[in-house]
């Protein structure tokens, strides 16, 4: 295990911040992007930092996920960077860029990928009302207690160890001490860069991770069952889906959901009033904005390969809609079906784009020769 | 072959959706050889399988269509080297969506047909629709508030 | 005094009544009206088609989902309506439609247009904090009495143009009359007259301008001194604008629900605002650091000069938004604003152009004159 040992007496935000201080200083990266407190304090934003003094007013793991981290970084470097960038992100937050530089987004060559062990985030809504409050329950966050996390973020299991550049192990360890871990050659170039003393070991770094996505794990099994007892059929999911206004946020703060203009949102969708009144006469009538389930069973059908479970989409929903929720159940069965996994690894393909000549053979019911339910005579 | 319906029996509105290949050319020698498929499934042409987009299906199955069916070339064949291949995981990956959510993932299939294959093609559509009849009408469709 | 009809029964009875009358009749082929959807009665707008799905019908809910303004423009914007479509819109909603109208995305043809006195809607949060229902009671006693009902949208309890304009039919909801367990209707054209014709009522003479309207006219007026002098959202300067929109997520709700932004693709979010590296640099070259997404402050601005002189105050952005930022208060304060530079309500007149699209020769005196005398 290809490790340094970092002293955290402040706890690991220090050490993080410590840490962009001297890559910025021994320029092995030009910026950092880094979360830091709005002037009002009740919120979080990106910074791209390069002055290393203001990255003491920055937070890295905030108590919120306010704007996705991919998001940022696609925003940031969707034309390409200038020299090295050091982001500092939450796992999903990797997962989420490193499906991004699949779909050709986001280039990773300029970028330093640096994550943490996450121990969830907190209702942003529930934040914004009570910061002060929100900061004392992502203490508790942190010491185990999720009991006042996003739902998506209390079944979580890929809370640790993505594939990042650099990962700060904190679960499990001694406080005080945290441990920096290579996930890549780059990674383990900016160890020997910095120094570092290596690390011990981190046996009970890795007990204390595999417990807990075990237990995530089974968490995450028995509440898509629970969620899908009460979405599944079309009663249960248009209920689901009735308070929504088609407002889209949900598809605008998902960080794989890229497109500049989508699908939903152009002329493709558009329709001249004999068609609204065609379909409205057939059904008895017709909600509007219109295509409100065709708007969500198509993002799936677009994203929900790449989905990574972050949230985001459910902290934005202005109708309390388990969106997230929703995304992460299909998300998972589609995901599986291909054997893949979202920002597990930057090699492994989309599988939009591969295929194997053989598969799938369970996917219609097999042809007997002749099928006989009728005579063949016109 | 099925007259129009008689009594109270559910005759289903199919779409099949076809390739302008095989798919078409499956349709073309039924026709040559005097096989007639089912008047309640309606053709719809498509360049490849692998051009479908899978919004459009779901418009079907929301809009008025109790089944969709999509018929292309068989591995190896298509005219355009790998679309049917795509296709084949995109409709997979719509019918798992459909399947979690409970909505009816056995209203849409997929299946390969040739171009010389008349018999398999009518068959398939007259199957599919006798399938659909038995699971009854898509419930999406008749819906005010999707 | 306008024809009016006088219908003995409660303003909701009433218009569920019409509805059903002008789809049982022919004279409409459909009616936009708000509905209660699912089990939960979700309030959503709905096109009816049919009588009996104005069951669920609940067309004066104070409610506003969408605003209906834009829902019609989006199903007018590729042709006008080929069969007669009744609306029911809140004032806003139908202001909304009008400046659409004027903006070319959309057709006013074959639509009957009936509003009413409005007493504001409920903020859509209130949908997950109990429902309103027990809400309706006292709203409407604050209405009977020309009061400013509790609870609104702050947009709402600051609107001051709460009688519509260009309705065809008006239903009269402000005031002791929409509390007596009748239902007041102003016939305000000959489509509004035609569409009433064979439905029951008692001929009359009304006039909308009541001591409760005045009344409710005046309060208005001074909720809109107080919530725009409002300390947080007050001329507040570059300071109090990074205060206010500090925690916003660029996530576009907000134009994404309004009716008068109708861009497909935003100016904000195409090729030429994107930020490339070069963009960057030049920030952090006078810059410790800059933010990601950038340009937060720019496009609420820049939004603004866009549309806020169409801006109808209808609130349905502030709605929307993920953390609470009171856009609606602000754009609503400063729409005011830039139309008083120009004598401008939106949607007020169909036939006033837009005031960007048209200019006096000899106008704005106070702009352009400073000259260096050499």
């Amino acid at each position: 295990m290809n490790g340094a040992t970092v002293a955290a007496p402040e706890g690991v935000r220090e050490a993080i911040t410590d840490l962009l201080k001297r890559g910025l200083s021994e320029k092995l990266w030009d910026a950092a992007l880094v979360p830091a407190r709005v002037p009002a304090g009740d919120s979080f934003a990106w910074l791209l930092v390069r002055d290393g003094s203001v990255l003491d007013e920055t937070l890295p793991l905030p108590p919120v996920m306010a704007v996705q981290g991919a998001r940022a970084i696609y925003r940031l470097a969707r034309r390409g960077v200038t020299g090295k960038v050091a982001a500092v992100l939450r796992p999903c937050e990797v997962r989420a860029t490193i499906e991004l530089a699949k779909l050709k987004q986001v280039d990773l060559d300029g970028l330093v990928l640096i994550s943490v062990d996450c121990p969830g985030a907190l209702p942003l809504k529930a934040y914004l009302d009570d910061p002060q409050k929100g900061d004392a329950d992502f203490e508790k966050l942190c010491s185990g207690d999720d009991s006042a996390a996003r739902e998506v973020c209390k079944v979580c299991h890929l809370f640790s160890r993505p594939v990042s550049d650099l990962h700060f192990a904190t679960f499990g360890m001694d406080s005080g001490k945290s441990c920096v871990v290579a996930g890549s050659d780059q990674g383990r170039l900016l160890l020997e860069k910095l120094g570092m003393a290596k690390a011990g070991s981190l046996d009970k770094w890795e007990r204390a991770v595999a417990e807990r996505q075990e237990q995530k794990k089974q968490a995450r099994t028995k509440a898509q069952a629970t969620l899908s007892q009460d979405v599944a059929g079309a009663d249960k999911l248009l209920e689901t889906l009735s308070h929504c206004i088609n407002c889209h946020v949900c598809r605008s703060v998902c960080p794989i959901c890229y497109c500049r203009q989508c699908y939903f949102e152009s002329q493709a969708i558009l329709m001249p009033p004999e068609n609204i009144l065609e379909r409205a006469r057939r059904k008895g009538g017709m909600r509007l904005p219109t295509d409100t389930l065709l708007f969500h069973l198509g993002r799936m059908s677009h994203m929900s390969l790449s989905c990574v479970s972050c949230g985001a989409c459910e902290d934005a929903c202005p109708s309390a809609i388990p969106v997230a929720q929703l995304f992460s159940m299909v998300g998972d069965a589609t995901q599986s079906q291909f054997d893949y996994e979202a920002g597990r690894s930057v090699t492994e393909p989309l599988p939009t784009v591969t295929y194997k000549e053989d598969e799938l053979a369970g996917l219609v019911a097999p042809y007997t020769e002749t099928y006989d339910a009728r005579e063949a005579s016109p | 072959m099925k007259g129009p319906s008689m009594g109270n029996e559910f005759e289903p509105k199919i779409l099949y959706i076809l390739c302008s290949w095989c798919g078409t050319g499956g349709a073309e020698t039924a026709s040559a050889h005097g096989l007639h498929y089912p008047e309640n499934v309606r053709i719809y042409r498509v360049n490849c399988t692998g051009s479908l987009p899978a919004v459009h299906v779901l418009r079907a199955l929301i809009e008025g269509a109790d089944g969709v069916a999509v018929s292309g070339c068989h591995p190896g064949d298509c005219h355009y080297e790998s679309g049917n291949y795509h296709a084949r995981r995109r409709i997979a990956n719509l019918k798992k969506i459909l399947g979690t959510l409970g909505l009816g993932e056995d209203r849409l299939w997929f299946r390969f047909v040739a171009h010389g294959e008349g018999r398999r093609f009518v068959d398939t559509a007259a199957e599919f629709s006798d399938h659909i009849a038995a699971l009854g009408p898509n419930p999406l469709t008749t819906r005010k508030d999707t | 005094m306008t024809e009016a009809l006088k219908i003995t029964k409660t303003p909701d009875e009433a218009i569920r009544a019409l509805l059903a009358f002008l789809l049982e009749s022919g004279k409409a082929s459909a009616v936009l009206s708000l509905d209660r959807i699912g089990q939960d009665g979700a309030p959503i707008y709905s096109l009816i088609t049919e009588a009996k799905g104005l069951e669920s019908a609940a067309p004066l809910l104070p409610m506003m989902p969408s605003n209906a303004g834009k829902l019609l423009a989006e199903m007018t914007e590729l042709a006008p309506s080929p069969e007669p479509i009744a609306a029911v819109l809140k004032p806003c909603e139908l202001r909304a439609l009008v400046e659409l109208k004027k903006l070319n995305q959309a057709n006013l043809e074959n639509l009957l247009l009936i509003s009413t006195t409005c007493g504001g809607v409920f903020p859509l949060a209130i949908r997950n904090n109990g429902g309103i229902s027990e809400k309706l009671a006292p709203y409407r006693e604050a209405l009977a009495k020309g009061e400013v009902a509790d609870g609104i949208r702050p947009t709402c309890r600051a609107c001051e143009h709460f009688v519509p304009y260009n309705a065809d039919l008006t239903v009269a909801l402000v005031g002791g009359q929409a509390n007596d367990g009748t239902c007041t209707v102003l016939i305000n054209s000959s489509r509004g007259a035609e569409a009433l014709e064979g439905f029951e009522g008692e001929r009359t003479q009304a006039k909308l301008e009541s001591d409760a309207i005045e009344a409710l006219r005046a309060k208005r007026a001074e909720e809109a001194t107080k919530l725009f002098t409002a300390s947080d959202t007050a001329a507040p300067g570059l300071d109090g604008l990074i205060n206010i929109f500090g925690r916003c997520l660029a996530c576009r709700g907000c134009s994404n629900v309004c009716p008068i932004c109708y861009c497909e693709l935003c100016y904000f979010d195409s090729v030429v605002e994107d930020p490339t590296p070069s963009k960057y640099e030049a920030q952090l070259r006078h810059r410790k650091a800059t933010r990601v997404p950038p340009g937060t402050i720019a496009f609420h601005l820049g939004r603004m000069t866009h549309m806020v002189i169409s801006c109808v105050g209808c609130g349905m952005c502030a709605d929307v938004c993920p953390v609470g930022i009171p856009v609606a208060t602000l754009f609503s304060m400063v729409g005011k604003s830039a139309d008083k530079v120009f004598a401008y309500v939106p949607g007020k007149n169909l036939d006033e152009d837009l005031p960007l699209k048209k200019y006096e020769v000899d106008e704005l005196s106070h702009l352009g004159e400073e000259r260096i005398e050499s």
